[in-house]
């Protein structure tokens, strides 16, 4: 039987935590610690990946929380356990600590479905809840399902995902039922989004829109990743029915990325190609001009993606057109 | 004209259009301290388009390359928080460009002229340019002549052209005017930037975002719960070289006619029906407007002028400002000004405003303080409850340097069995709830310029009443005799700006 956890209990540590932190000052300091949590951000993980841990410490800095780590391991036997610590920082050049709370919550498989109970008690009142579900061996979207109610945003990550249109069929479902799903494969596309936007800031290009007759999109790996499926998707919201799609798959091992984006009419083409250093083309008729994608790291996409808690139109729409460029499972 | 069908507005930032700039006085500190590291910022956060490009004008004979050096010196020594990456950095110094030339030489207007019309055809700027004159304000009616006479102001169909002129907006009531003419003789209202960086920091702008954002201080602000505002800007720093300017202009005009009474005027505007440029400074100009113009006899208890003197700070003998190198032994100059303003409307009627400002004050600090009236009836003020003598009124202070934040303090029971109270103070402060960069002022407001957006901009109206309100002190002034030095360096201020708020039974916080 697995060991109970107490929701009133992880409260009440919570709050000996902040009298311990309040002891702990300093005599010259003006005050211990400042508590700062603008939301509840709950994270479904398991030991399988990379520890989220740095990334997390990171994001409190940006969106200080009420983190709830909710780590998944194997095996059968039903075990559950929680403790409370504080995420901690000193902003340069102050002198005194800010701190979020941070909850973590350890289940086996076997004991998953009693988690969502214990969070429900836990969630700050009046303040959003974000969930981030960082799939892994143990743990996945089948999992994340019990958590969409409490969510007023669930984000996930399509990249390197094998079945593209299950994993579609659940954001659809999701977004349908009226929950808001973000996707950071959709989140790495901005930058790439940006730089077609960019391109026709300038009313000269604007005015070739309608020429334009085919989109070449060029990847590296071998399976059509998430993200070409989603810049088609964006560029068929954006341009309508007429152009054509021709989609390259530029082979190599790893795992498969977006390389080229072109906007071909017959007599001009505006594309914008990434290199292995992350450096960037931009050409736009015979002018180029350089940029760099950076590799983004998960707590910069989180963070782009917990500063839109409201809804995304334009992800919205992007999904109601995603399955024309998805293959059937 | 098509609208750009990629456009994301919840997720991208906003971009420049196609475009030159032209900055007058490009050799200068402005330039190279705020307005070149402020672009490089902006072109490595992707929101310059492609083909912009930057003419930099000053009389220093100069190669592109060797401005271009210097300008690349320039980002590597002032941008903060911002990396230097080689090939964002090439590509915007493709784009730069430089060409000497006087003011008053008609030829220098054409080099430019020749000069935007190549940019325009190899980078695509579509016709579109803003002139920034970073220049000294004694050149600012030549500049705007040159660009009318050589017809640099006027645009094509479809473009625009644009002008931004950094403050001082002259130096009394009559010069404003007269530089306002010359402005207008050549650009119409819409096409002029004047820039006040103040309105660019981002808890100025948090200002309004606080008042009109959100429901529960509005009802209170105004004369019926709210006793008093301070407004402090407080520099610890003396004149720091700038001897010769500084003495010219003073506190008053250096501070409080633009910046503070911007300020003020944001904290205490009524809404405005959208947020809009016009419709923001409509609502601004007219509490500019409101303020009370003082008679000769109301400046002398509304209004205070100090100098700092020597002084030991910690050890160091602080010079006073007439040991400043460039000072006048003998200057008058209002190095620290007090003012009392009222503000002529309903919601305000009978609430003091104090503004001060001042140089070698204690410490550097802008804030923002608005104090509530007490409660009507106070139950802790009877004999035997500990801390009664702090139960005094609210106070919400809105935080601008150096830690911007916002605070109410209000009165909380010390835990135990006695009613023992004591202020606590509940504090939002931006750099912990928000770990994100905030865009330094000169990004915004380039930014704004470039896209043309002039919300946080000075209009003609705004300039010409700031004038208003503070040309009766400056009159005053100027026929008085002070006994200066009044203050010590490192103190806060002369003691005649203490007695004027006691007059009225109030007093300065220390921030």
């Amino acid at each position: 039987m697995a060991a109970a956890v107490s929701p009133s209990r992880i409260l009440k540590d919570l709050d000996q935590l902040w009298v311990d932190l309040g002891r702990n000052q300093q005599a010259d300091a003006p005050a211990a610690v400042l508590r700062a949590c603008a939301m509840t951000l709950l994270v479904l993980t398991d030991d399988s990946s990379e520890d989220p841990g740095e990334t997390l410490a990171l994001l409190m800095r940006d969106h200080p929380s009420r983190l709830i780590l909710i780590r998944i391991a194997g095996g059968d036997s039903a075990r559950l356990g929680a403790r409370v610590l504080a995420q901690c920082w000193m902003p340069f050049g102050r002198r005194q600590q800010i701190c979020c709370e941070q909850i973590e919550i350890t289940a086996s498989r076997a004991s998953l479905a009693d988690v969502p109970s214990v969070i429900r008690g836990l969630t700050v009142p009046d303040l959003p809840v974000a969930v981030w579900v960082r799939a892994g061996r143990f743990c996945g979207l089948a999992d994340a399902v019990a958590l969409l109610p409490m969510a007023d945003k669930m984000v996930i990550d399509s990249a390197g995902v094998a079945d593209l249109a299950a994993q579609a069929a659940f954001i659809y479902g999701a977004l349908r039922e009226g929950h808001s799903v973000a996707d950071l494969a959709w989140t790495r596309l901005t930058r790439w989004r940006e730089a077609v936007a960019q391109l026709f800031d300038d009313p000269a290009n604007l005015e070739r829109l309608a020429a334009i007759v085919k989109i070449r999109i060029a990847w590296e790996g071998e399976r059509l990743p998430m993200s070409a499926a989603y810049v088609a998707a964006w560029l068929r919201k954006s341009l309508g029915p007429l152009p054509r799609f021709d989609f390259q798959p530029l082979g190599g091992a790893g795992r498969s990325r977006l390389h080229t984006i072109a906007l071909v009419g017959e007599d001009f083409e505006y594309s914008i190609a990434v290199g292995q250093d992350r450096s960037v083309e931009l050409q736009s008729g015979v002018r180029a001009s350089h940029s760099v994608f950076p590799r983004l790291t998960e707590y910069e996409l989180l963070r782009e993606e917990l500063s839109v808690m409201g809804p995304d139109p334009v992800y919205q729409a992007v999904m109601s057109l995603l399955s024309e460029f998805i293959p059937k499972s | 004209m098509t609208a750009n069908p990629f456009q994301d507005p919840a997720r991208f930032e906003r971009r420049v259009p196609p475009c030159a700039l032209v900055i007058f006085g490009a050799n200068g500190d402005l330039t190279r301290r705020k307005l070149i590291p402020a672009l490089y910022r902006l072109a490595y956060d992707h929101r310059l388009p492609p083909g912009f490009a930057v003419i930099g004008n000053s009389r220093t004979p100069m190669s592109h390359e060797v401005y271009r050096e210097k300008m690349r010196d320039a980002v590597k020594e002032f941008s903060e928080e911002t990396p230097f990456e080689e090939a964002i950095w090439n590509d915007f110094a493709s784009g730069l460009y430089y060409e000497s030339g006087d003011l008053s030489d008609p030829s220098c207007y054409q080099g430019i002229h020749a000069r935007l019309a190549e940019i325009e055809r190899v980078r695509q700027t579509g016709g579109n340019a803003l002139f920034y004159l970073s220049t000294q304000p004694s050149h600012y009616a030549t500049a705007i002549r040159g660009l009318g006479d050589s017809g640099l102001s006027r645009a094509a169909d479809g473009a625009w052209r644009r002008v931004v002129v950094e403050k001082p907006f002259g130096h009394d009531t009559a010069s404003a005017r007269a530089l306002e003419q010359s402005i207008h003789s050549v650009f119409a209202e819409d096409d002029v930037y004047r820039i006040d960086h103040y309105l660019g920091k981002e808890t100025v702008q948090n200002i309004l975002a606080f008042r009109f954002g959100n429901g529960i201080f509005e009802p209170l602000w105004n004369r019926n719960y709210i006793d008093h505002v301070q407004i402090t800007a407080a520099e610890s720093i003396g004149v720091e070289g700038r001897g010769a300017y500084y003495q010219e202009a003073g506190a008053l005009r250096d501070m409080i006619q633009n910046h503070l009474l911007q300020v003020m005027a944001t904290v205490a505007m009524e809404p405005p029906g959208e947020f809009e440029a016009n419709a923001v400074r409509d609502e601004r100009a007219k509490l500019l407007r409101a303020i009370r113009t003082p008679a000769p006899d109301e400046v002398l208890v509304n209004a205070v002028a100090g100098q700092y003197g020597p002084s030991r700070v910690g050890g160091e003998r602080l010079a006073g400002f007439r040991e400043e190198p460039g000072v006048d032994p003998h200057a008058r100059t209002d190095t620290y000004a007090a003012v009392t303003f009222f503000v002529d409307n309903w919601r305000w009627a009978g609430v003091p405003f104090y503004v001060r400002s001042g140089k070698r004050l204690a410490k550097r600090v802008t804030d923002i303080a608005i104090q509530f009236r007490s409660a009507p009836h106070s139950v802790f003020t009877l004999a035997g409850h500990d801390g009664a003598q702090w139960a005094g009124p609210n106070l919400l202070v809105l935080r601008i340097q150096p830690e911007e934040g916002i605070s109410l303090r209000f009165l909380s029971k010390l835990p135990g069995s006695g009613m023992r109270l004591r202020p606590v103070s509940m504090d939002f402060k931006y750099g912990s709830s928000f770990g994100v960069r905030s865009p330094a002022a000169y990004e915004t407001l380039l930014l704004d310029a470039l896209v043309g957006d002039a919300t946080l901009y000075t209009r003609r109206d705004m300039v010409e009443a700031s004038w208003t309100a503070v040309q009766p002190i400056l009159d005053v002034w100027a026929d008085a005799t002070f006994d200066f030095p009044n203050y010590e360096a490192g103190s806060w201020g002369p003691k005649a700006s203490d007695d004027m708020l006691a007059r009225r039974g109030h007093a300065w916080r220390t921030p």
